[in-house]
């Protein structure tokens, strides 16, 4: 099982992202966006990494999203194979229109409002380790297709457009009843408040990750790649490994997911 | 009154370099954009009784305009751009934060007392010669340069 980590120029997640899914058990390669895009169609699914793809220029992920490697990536989709986008790369899917996925660009990763008691305290760049809450059923989505519904996974996040927008009053309605909410921000034990720190960057109804209809196209703002060694927790997690540098994180169940997606595809 | 400050840099702008090539080279107007600009626009709401809104503008670009690598253009109650291209004003249709942020380090920081509202826009000046330069401009701006969902665009005529 191969992988694609598509690299774009200012993507600056690859590396790491490449070693998380190698940790879950995949092969891969770093897939540079200037080589030929057809070449995308011998890899199993991909993962569209983090970073700051041309520089956040005219707004984030919306120069990434007309490259031909995009185009290439919209068939594979089709063809039921699993993306996974990280951060700048659910931006670019968005900006793509390959998430939520029904047509069009459909909504906007804007830029981080965090209200709390009524009043913005804060805006933009933020950096923090957060909960999410699985909200899809069991096997809905490629990129948590081990986890059930309820279940909680931290990592980190580090963004300052993440505030996922839509000026369609009936998306939401759309995206719940479709099992397309895929994660949402919430606190340690699980309880979605929509005020900051909780909802940590401001998105409609907590919203940290997404798929497309089919579920095999999975979006998400936080960082799994960032949570997928035990040693990567910070001091305070429970979890955090002591010696062991390979024993797992959390975040490496979105990598083991996108595995296990693949075997039962086959 | 309405003060108007149009920002441009006079080093070279790699975002209009970025947008131009993606436009020219991924999404097919290489036949019918020759060129492409970028300016910010200030529209500074300011009050009436304001006496020499030319002297307040300067003043206001002092503190808005880095001159060291910007250049720009302050008018009072109307803003003209040159013939020859379509400009097209992209703003924020959600709440603009710099912009909010700008009102009150001019009001509450700098002791502007007579700005009264601030908005913030992305002026992008295409150089078209389509049949129709002014659809072609609308079309450009709803394939790339707004995402509909948090971004209006119109064509200043």
């Amino acid at each position: 099982m191969k992988i694609a980590v598509v690299q774009f120029p200012g993507t600056n997640c690859e590396h790491e992202t490449l070693v998380a899914a190698q940790s879950a058990g995949l092969s891969g390669e770093i897939f540079r966006w200037n080589r030929p895009a057809e070449e995308l169609s011998g890899f199993d699914g991909y993962v569209i990494p983090g970073g700051f793809s041309y520089q956040d220029r005219l707004r984030a992920g919306a120069i990434a999203s007309k490259e031909p490697v995009m185009e290439a990536l919209r068939e594979e989709a089709d063809r039921g194979k699993p993306i996974i986008g990280i951060c700048n790369g659910f931006q670019i899917l968005v900006e793509s229109g390959l998430l939520p996925g029904l047509g069009g660009v459909d909504v906007a990763l804007a830029s981080n409002v965090m209200v709390s008691k009524g009043e913005i305290v804060r805006r933009g760049f933020y950096c923090a380790w957060t909960t999410l809450r699985h909200e899809a059923p069991r096997e809905r989505c490629s990129g948590s297709f081990l986890l059930k519904k309820g279940d909680l996974v931290r990592m980190p996040l580090a963004h300052a457009e993440g505030n996922l927008v839509t000026a369609d009053e009936k998306l939401m309605e759309k995206l719940n009843e479709e099992g397309q909410v895929v994660f949402r921000y919430c606190s340690e034990t699980g309880e979605v408040d929509d005020e900051f720190p909780v909802n940590i960057n401001g998105s409609r109804e907590n919203i940290a990750g997404i798929c497309n209809p089919e579920g095999n196209v999975l979006g998400m703002m936080p960082h799994p790649e960032r949570s997928s060694f035990a040693w990567q927790l910070p001091p305070t997690d429970s979890g955090k490994g002591a010696g062991d540098m390979n024993a797992p994180g959390p975040g490496r169940m979105i990598f083991e997911s996108m595995k296990r997606y693949i075997e039962v595809r086959r | 009154m309405k003060i108007y400050l149009r920002v441009w840099l006079k080093i070279p702008d790699a975002e209009a370099a970025t947008v131009k090539n993606t436009l020219r080279r991924r999404m097919g107007y290489d036949a019918v954009l020759s060129d492409l600009g970028k300016e910010r626009l200030w529209s500074i709401e300011v009050d009436d009784s304001v006496q020499d809104p030319q002297e307040l503008a300067r003043r206001l670009a002092r503190e808005l305009v880095n001159e060291n690598k910007e250049s720009y253009k302050a008018s009072v109650d109307s803003v003209d751009f040159e013939k020859g291209y379509v400009p097209v004003r992209v703003g924020l249709s959600i709440e603009d934060g710099e912009a909010v942020s700008t009102l009150n380090r001019l009001r509450n920081r700098l002791g502007f007392d007579m700005v009264r509202g601030v908005e913030r826009s992305v002026v992008w000046k295409l150089a078209l010669s389509s049949e129709k330069p002014e659809k072609t401009a609308e079309e450009i701006a709803e394939r790339l340069l707004i995402n509909p969902h948090k971004d209006f665009y119109e064509i200043v005529t």
